[in-house]
């Protein structure tokens, strides 16, 4: 009995002890030691898709309340997570601009935070919703100029892009991308960009 | 019995070490709730997106501070695409998140709004400049760090009289011609025009028509030959920037002969950009410093917008960021006083927060804020600015509450 548990202590001792040497010689995060994690556009998929349309507040619907209603468009971009460090790293967040033909159309902020295994690559799945309505105003306060120099205008430009997207042939760019990453006391915030183009 | 101890032995204390980390790192977990409801895909995203990246900016700046008094502020921020509807809904769900306060933006979810957060009790830090918002006897929890759209229209107006009237050739020989410009059925557009009338009025202006202009505007030749008949010599523009852009340089190519002053949202960075040479000589209230201007506090602004957010050049951030940066200093003040008061719901954030500001100097070019229990016009002094040789300059800094004491106190609260 006096001898199982004098094993099972040895034994207690020389893992705790192997784990000891394990997080001393692991490479603490430091400002030097903390290489920038990779953000990779992987894809953009369209989880959700209605078509073109648009209803003034002049149609009466069949059920509910009329009103000013526009096509959504839902996207879901999937981006690769690469943390190229020899500890894991957590992801505090990530934000980017999506813009289609070089007009911003939504800035997308997904504050869920996730851990990238030291070495890894995790991926991470994003939503965006833009509706026809919020796009059409959004064009008409402020892309009055821009559509008007390329001698188009916001109906027929709307229309372009939501039919575009029904067979991947939108070109899609994600900008202005940023995403926080964290380990021990360290942060490191590392832009990306990215384009999801038609085949 | 030996064995028992020696596991004993062995593992109360790894237990009792465990128990410690814990318990230290839930205390120092502790976390104080805000909500920020922005738009960033709907009518005024252009200048949402900026104030809204200012506002996460911002917060990041708040914690590394030490949050309010040792504790973090963890921000929630959504789009609410400038639907209505969606900001009654996220707010619902600021509420559920156990929200202290929410940082809101435009005219529609401020009003909307503005019932419930009064009954719930729940500061409502906005974008929304309306002067409607400012007496506390109808709106109490509606609170911003700027001077509101009709004190800023009032000291628009006063600052060209002060300043440009004089050196015109027909100063002393006629009263000043004055017209207004803006699309008529927005909120926001229309807040200030009984105040700036009343302003013009004060100062003895002859006013013409108004001039409806759709905020989608980029053709305004039909108003602007209207206008021309008055022949103004001063026009109020109280659209948002593309449409003021439109009319600025309709006004110049068919020879309108007038100056110009802009309200706030109409006014920045991307005026220039879009109405060239046509902005030469365009005042506006900023309320605030323009991104990158060399003023307390803006070291920090540019600081964080290159850190957190590096792919967005430093020339493309406008006034919008520190305009955001703006309310959330004051949330933050107010939420550290409440805080020491050791209260930290609605009721106290404005009692023992906000309304016991007294020239609370923010810096950011801002003019230092008060609020008492009666009245929540931040300041009677409004920044006045000018495009000028490729900037913007500082024109004058109007003090309406010097000058019109009387007035200020007891006629101008509220519209």
């Amino acid at each position: 009995m006096r001898k199982r548990s004098l094993i099972l202590i040895g034994l207690t001792v020389v893992v705790l002890g192997t784990l000891l040497v394990a997080c001393a010689t692991a490479p603490a995060p430091t400002e030097k030691s903390f290489q920038a994690p990779v953000v990779t556009l992987n894809s953009v998929e369209m989880p959700y898709y209605t078509g073109w349309w648009y209803f003034d507040v002049k149609v009466k619907p069949t059920k509910g309340d009329a009103g000013k209603y526009g096509a959504p468009l839902a996207l879901a971009f999937v981006f690769d997570i690469q943390n190229p460090n020899q500890y894991p790293v957590m992801m505090d967040g990530l934000k980017f601009t999506i813009a289609f033909d070089g007009i911003d159309v939504n800035t997308v902020n997904s504050p869920d935070v996730q851990w990238i295994p030291a070495g890894k690559t995790n991926q991470v799945r994003v939503m965006a919703i833009t509706d026809a309505r919020a796009a059409l105003l959004s064009l008409l306060v402020t892309g009055g100029f821009k559509l008007k120099e390329r001698g188009t205008n916001v109906w027929a430009q709307l229309e372009t892009w939501w039919l575009a997207a029904k067979d991947y042939s939108l070109s899609i760019e994600v900008k202005e991308g940023s995403a926080i990453f964290k380990a021990g006391g360290v942060m490191n915030v590392v832009g990306f960009s990215g384009t999801f183009a038609p085949e | 019995m030996n064995t028992r101890n020696l596991w004993f032995k062995l593992f109360v204390p790894l237990f009792a070490m465990g128990i410690l980390i814990g318990l230290s790192t839930t205390a120092g977990a502790a976390t104080i709730n805000v909500g920020s409801l922005n738009d960033m895909t709907g009518a005024t995203s252009d200048v949402g997106k900026d104030y809204a990246l200012g506002i996460a900016e911002a917060m990041h700046y708040v914690n590394d501070m030490g949050g309010v008094n040792g504790k973090k502020i963890k921000l929630y921020q959504f789009d609410y695409g400038y639907r209505v509807p969606e900001a009654l809904t996220k707010y619902n769900l600021f509420k559920r998140l156990k929200c202290v306060a929410v940082l809101g933006w435009g005219t529609g979810d401020t009003e909307a709004l503005s019932p419930t957060i009064t009954k719930d009790k729940i500061p409502y830090v906005s974008a929304s400049y309306s002067g409607h918002l400012t007496d506390p006897k109808k709106t109490p929890y509606n609170l911003f760090f700027a001077t509101d759209y009709s004190t800023n229209a009032r000291a628009a107006i006063t600052a060209w009289f002060d300043k440009k009237w004089p050196n015109h050739k027909d100063y002393g020989k006629r009263k000043p011609r004055f017209a207004c410009s803006y699309m008529f059925a927005s909120p926001y557009c229309s807040a200030p025009i009984k105040a700036i009338k009343d302003q013009a009025t004060i100062l003895g202006f002859d006013v013409g028509s108004d001039q409806d202009v759709s905020l989608f505007a980029i053709d305004t030749k039909s108003q602007v030959l209207a206008m021309k008949e008055f022949k103004p010599d001063l026009v109020w523009h109280g659209n948002t920037t593309m449409s003021v852009a439109a009319t600025v340089r309709d006004a110049y190519s068919l020879g309108l002969g007038a100056d110009h002053i802009v309200n706030n949202w109409g006014y920045d960075e991307n005026l220039p950009r879009l109405a060239g040479k046509a902005a030469e000589g365009v005042m506006g209230a900023a309320v605030c410093a323009f991104f990158g201007q060399d003023v307390p506090g803006m070291d920090k602004v540019v600081e964080y917008a290159k850190k957190y957010n590096p792919r967005i050049p430093v020339e493309k951030r406008l006034i919008r960021t520190v305009q955001g940066w703006g309310d959330v200093l004051i949330l933050w003040e107010a939420l550290k006083r409440a805080d020491k008061a050791g209260d930290l719901g609605g009721e106290s954030i404005l009692k023992n927060g906000f309304e016991t500001f007294r020239n609370f100097d923010i810096g950011l070019g801002a003019p230092p804020v008060s609020y008492t229990s009666t009245d929540h016009r931040v300041a009677g002094q409004v920044p006045i600015y000018e495009w000028k040789n490729g900037a913007f300059r500082l024109v004058e800094r109007v003090d309406l509450k010097g000058r019109w004491p009387d007035k200020w106190a007891k006629e101008w609260i509220g519209w």
